[in-house]
């Protein structure tokens, strides 16, 4: 518990974002640092505080803010500046929940859970453990999307079990492996879709993704 | 249309038959040309009605050869002198026309038509007719086609006026059916979350005791399961309404219930209900059992890659809770668990699973079919 790990919230809903810095003002281990309605603005204000942005360790992201910015090149840019991305939402979009994790997001979780699933989940993060969670296992199991990668039997009976609210460790038992081996499972799972999110490095395809992330002189 | 051309056909075809009986009974020629008629009238028509419409390529045969060549062929070579030997050949022409003038495009009806005209003027010059029977018969040519024509244009027209309105009525229906489905909705929402949100914002009671936050929480799961229905649009009303009745009433009775719903196709009813009544009481287990107060459950139709098989509706309901679960070898299965989820998933063809041990949570899997 020596290290505090920072925390800023963005979110376009006034409410939560009171709640969160409540929640979170119990945690001993956990500092909020900045809430903010876009991502715009979060880089922004910090930048006219101290005259640079300095990232969080965590940034829990709304998946659909009111700006109707595209919550892939929302994560990039985070992810560049060095904070790893927890995105949170009301209700599982399963397509844009796969898009997320395709940029490169470390973990997804529905608001509904309570205190310590969320803590659990930003301390994995932090730690670069990558949060699992039974939503973000069923968005996986049950994507449809064209791209999709190929998953080996194994690992969709454990993120089928795991979707379906079974702990990792009934999950194991079940596929007969240990808990470790199917937390490798689900790590897994996520590299895939992290490799295919980002297919190809042609020049074009690096000026495409520049753009797309908003880059080239917003 | 077919049927109405047919007979038009089939009068000039007993006029030619006749005549040719009575008057050029030693003339082979003239007997020829009367098969030949009645061949091709076999062909265009019988295919017609085989297939529902006329094949076009047989209309241009029928034109050429009954219209063009037959009253030629039968003055070269049947005898044919003078205009009333010919007369049964040339009027074939008028019922030609009219065919020609359903099944053929405009710019292909006037082509043949005036092809049936230019050849019908020149045979009756060749056989000497007087100028009253040439224009008499060309203009039965003409109106055959111009008749044949606007009564057809006039069908269609009466046909695509039935098809709008039939068509308006089917969307009116779909749209009356929605409706219904939203006031559905609304009335659910009526009765939660609208009336949650009205006390709590009239201020009359602390919104921050256990008992509002506990219904708060259950009227926002059913938001969230109501979204992701709709969004979804596939058509697994039965089974999802089912499911979606067993899932409030368990959160009645204080059981947090994380649902999750994806391609669930149609089933029939007994079985829709079936699946409900045992995921109803898999929810009770967990809810007087697990003493985590969560109960997980899942609904899905077919396997996840939908590499179907073509097998048709399949549907997967798992009950799934983090409780302390049981040691299978030394439990007899209690009451509840055999007779209300076995026995009631095997009634309707199904299949019923239970997976547990020490410490791990309880996964109960309903499976339709076995």
């Amino acid at each position: 518990m020596a290290e505090v790990i920072t925390v800023a919230v963005v979110d376009d809903d006034r409410m939560l974002l009171d709640g969160m810095r409540s929640w979170l003002g119990g945690v001993a281990d956990l500092r909020l640092t900045a809430t903010a309605a876009t991502v715009g603005e979060l880089l922004g204000s910090s930048a006219a505080q101290d005259g640079a942005y300095v990232p969080a360790d965590v940034v829990l992201l709304d998946l659909m803010l009111r700006d109707g910015s595209d919550p892939g090149g929302n994560i990039r840019r985070l992810a560049r500046l060095g904070s790893r991305v927890l995105v949170i939402s009301t209700v599982p979009d399963q397509a844009r929940i796969v898009e997320s994790l395709r940029a490169g997001a470390d973990g997804y979780l529905t608001k509904d859970n309570e205190l310590p699933a969320l803590v659990t989940a930003i301390r994995d993060v932090a730690a670069g453990r990558g949060a699992h969670s039974p939503e973000l296992a069923f968005a996986f199991a049950y994507d449809t999307t064209p791209g999709r990668p190929r998953l080996s039997p194994r690992e969709r009976q454990v993120l089928l079990d795991y979707a379906a609210g079974m702990t990792l460790k009934a999950a194991a038992r079940r596929a007969g492996i240990t808990p470790n081996t199917a937390k490798d499972y689900l790590d897994r799972v996520k590299a895939k879709y992290l490799r295919a999110g980002r297919p190809a490095y042609t020049k074009l395809d690096l000026a495409r993704r520049v753009s797309e992330d908003g880059l080239d002189g917003e | 249309m077919i049927l109405a051309t047919m007979l038009y056909r089939a009068s000039h075809l007993a006029i030619g038959v006749v005549g040719v009986a009575q008057r050029h009974r030693d003339q082979p020629v003239q007997y020829a040309g009367v098969v030949t008629a009645v061949g091709l009238s076999v062909l265009v028509y019988g295919t017609a009605l085989r297939r529902g419409w006329f094949v076009r390529r047989q209309v241009w045969a029928d034109v050429l050869v009954c219209g063009c060549l037959l009253p030629f062929a039968l003055w070269a070579w049947g005898g044919a002198r003078e205009p009333a030997t010919l007369g049964w050949a040339m009027i074939l022409g008028g019922s030609a026309s009219a065919a020609a003038a359903v099944a053929l495009d405009r710019v292909r009806v006037l082509a043949a038509v005036a092809l049936l005209v230019a050849t019908h003027a020149v045979g009756y010059q060749a056989v000497g007719a007087s100028p009253a029977v040439v224009v008499g018969h060309l203009n039965s040519l003409l109106s055959s086609a111009v008749m044949a024509w606007v009564f057809w244009w006039y069908l269609r027209r009466q046909g695509r006026l039935l098809d709008d309105a039939n068509a308006r009525a089917l969307s009116a229906e779909a749209h009356r059916a929605r409706y219904a489905e939203r006031l559905e909705h609304h009335r659910a929402l009526h009765d939660t979350v609208l009336a949650t949100l009205t006390t709590i914002s009239s201020g009359g009671i602390d919104a921050n005791a256990p008992e509002v936050r506990e219904r708060c929480a259950r009227e926002a799961a059913y938001l969230r399961r109501l979204v992701q229905q709709t969004s979804d649009e596939l058509p697994h009303r039965e089974i999802g309404t089912a499911l979606e009745e067993v899932v409030r009433a368990a959160e009645g009775l204080r059981l947090k219930v994380t649902a999750r719903y994806h391609a669930l196709p149609q089933v029939p009813t007994e079985v829709a209900t079936a699946l409900a009544e045992a995921a109803g009481e898999a929810l009770n287990n967990v809810r007087r059992h697990a003493g985590t107060g969560h109960a997980f459950l899942t609904a899905t139709g077919g396997p996840p890659d939908g590499d179907d098989g073509g097998a048709g509706a399949r549907v997967v309901v798992t009950v799934v809770d983090r409780g302390p679960g049981f040691d299978p070898e030394r439990y007899a299965p209690g009451l509840g668990l055999r007779r209300s989820v076995h026995d009631r998933m095997a009634e309707v063809g199904g299949h019923a699973a239970v997976d547990t041990a020490p410490g791990e949570g309880v996964r109960v899997e309903l499976r339709w079919p076995k």
